[in-house]
């Protein structure tokens, strides 16, 4: 029960984003000279940042990078968890070392440090779109340790259930027996590691936008607008500053809250 | 015998994993996209002279084996090579900077286990206490590291130390509480306490103990949580730690101090990583 209204409060933001999105004349990265640090108007609902960009619509598109860049990376994240554990737990002895000590690796690797290290060394000329790219598929490509870990060991288990020995028994060959049978007996370990992922990738990626080290300007991102709470005079000016953070804290709540029910 | 076995076996792995994250931080480094760009090549008055240095410096260090050896010819030398920012010795950076983030990671993590203890183990005790206590962790863990330290400053209440004993109750709460509740009904707890033994007695002998290697393995992943969480905070709050100096050395592309930085939080990542009893936590995980 609780799962669907935060399935269906968390579509409803979606869908307003959209709509917000693709209203005439919104465009996130249009400056408007005349009003800047304002609070609601007629024209912006709700306010303008420090160089006059309309707040209502860069939330609003920072909902759907964030969710859709988020959600991205963590099925890419999921499903390299995936082949990487399946992988170790079908293969020899010494392979599935190799591939848990990689992942041990990974997990060793201090994750902020790591995603600023790389993050820095980006070219200087990086457009904000690949900027976004780069950052949530650094993500990705660092958040699957953990979860491989659990595959492998979740396979393993399968490994040894008498119904894979039937299977192989059988005669179905390693593939068919992944992809029949394995797979869908995995599911249930894997889902709720993509919907751990999602609200983790998010907070990381505002983290590094706070930093100044997450997606380019002008492209509105959480890290990017939470910076703006370290302006004091538009804190003084209009209380819509921190429409990004109440915004991004009813979004991890909802994902938190989709978590715990899985 | 055997634990001096294991011990080797662990140490050995520890510093495997350090060599090749050392390895792979400069392999990383070396092949990032904009590894040789400089903020200098941005200003046309510089731009052929700085041009030609930043060519003559990727002739000079360029390529994997040449930065290997520069980087750990630094540290054999003994000052973990020189700063590309600050043009001064790494270890020099590094030192007084060390001391501030150690007492801010042993402030934060005490404190946060002690709120995080302090409200799990009540709420284990009560029928709905979890669901109840948990509501306000809940809300912190929705709240990223950064905001949470500008509203903070903001607020003018609470300094770094707050704000990451907050984070790290949040993290552990629901952990550390359900790991409580599930001692509390285990079945010698529960004849234990039908046969009336008083309930200190009953905590130090029989509950701490069992639950004792849980609260160790979630006691190193605070140390990650925490290690994390030093950069914004450090940052935001204007602390002179090594967070700080990570965050400065990637705006301004230092690698020498990027690296050394990295490598030390590596280590004691996986320091960490070797005291606790890592398969029992995944399994009660």
């Amino acid at each position: 029960m609780k799962r669907r209204v935060s399935v269906v409060v968390l579509a409803l933001m979606v869908a307003a984003a959209c709509v917000i999105v693709r209203l005439p004349g919104a465009s996130y990265s249009a400056q408007d000279r005349e009003v800047i640090s304002s609070g609601a108007t007629a024209h912006y609902w709700a306010g303008t940042d420090d160089v006059g960009r309309d707040r209502g619509v860069r939330v609003a598109v920072a909902v759907l990078l964030g969710l859709g860049g988020a959600a991205a990376a963590a099925a890419v994240t999921t499903a390299i968890a995936a082949g990487v554990g399946a992988l170790a737990a079908f293969s020899a002895p010494a392979i599935a070392s190799v591939l848990m000590l990689a992942s041990d690796l990974f997990l060793s690797l201090p994750w902020l440090f790591l995603l600023m290290m790389v993050r820095s060394f980006l070219p200087l000329t990086t457009s904000p779109m690949h900027s976004a790219v780069v950052t949530f598929t650094i993500l990705a490509a660092l958040g699957w340790p953990a979860c491989a870990r659990a595959v492998y060991r979740g396979t393993l288990n399968l490994r040894s259930s008498e119904w894979m020995i039937q299977g192989r028994a059988s005669g179905l060959r390693p593939a068919q027996l992944l992809r029949r049978h394995v797979l869908p007996h995995l599911l249930p370990l894997l889902v709720p590691q993509f919907l751990i992922c999602v609200p983790a990738f998010i907070v990381a990626e505002a983290n590094l936008g706070t930093l100044g080290l997450g997606i380019a300007q002008p492209l509105p991102s959480w890290g990017a607008m939470l910076q703006e709470l370290d302006n004091s005079a538009s804190l003084a000016t209009s209380h819509w500053v921190y429409l990004p953070v109440i915004v991004l804290v009813m979004v991890l709540l909802l994902l938190e809250s989709l978590t715990a029910e899985v | 015998m055997r634990t001096v076995v294991l011990i080797c076996r662990r140490l050995g792995r520890t510093l495997l994993l350090l060599a090749l994250v050392a390895v792979g931080t400069i392999l990383l480094m070396r092949f990032a996209p904009g590894y040789f760009s400089d903020a200098r090549e941005m200003d046309a008055k510089y731009a052929q002279r700085e041009q030609t240095e930043l060519h003559q410096e990727e002739a000079t260090a360029g390529t994997f084996g040449q930065l290997a050896t520069g980087t750990f010819g630094g540290w054999l030398h003994g000052d973990l090579g020189s700063s590309r920012q600050y043009g001064v010795p790494v270890t020099e950076l590094v030192r007084p900077r060390l001391r501030v983030t150690a007492l801010l990671l042993v402030r934060g993590v005490t404190f946060g286990w002690l709120l995080a203890v302090c409200t799990a183990f009540p709420a284990s005790l009560w029928r709905n206490g979890r669901t109840l206590t948990g509501m306000p962790f809940t809300l912190l863990l929705a709240i990223p590291t950064g905001a949470m330290a500008t509203l903070c400053l903001l607020a003018d209440m609470g300094g770094p130390v707050l704000v990451l004993s907050l984070l790290l109750a949040a993290r552990d709460f629901k952990f550390l509480a359900r790991v409580f509740n599930t001692a509390w009904t285990a079945p010698h707890l529960l004849q234990a306490r039908a046969q009336g033994i008083r309930f200190d007695r009953l905590a130090a002998a029989h509950l701490l103990p069992h639950v004792a290697p849980q609260i160790l393995g979630l006691a190193t992943l605070s140390i990650v949580t925490a290690l994390s969480a030093i950069v914004p905070i450090e940052v935001i709050f204007d602390v002179p730690g090594l967070g700080q100096l990570a965050w400065s050395a990637a705006l301004n592309r230092d690698l020498p101090v990027l690296l050394t930085i990295t490598l030390l939080m590596a280590a004691a990542v996986s320091c960490a990583g070797m005291i606790g009893p890592r398969e029992r936590m995944v399994q009660t995980a």
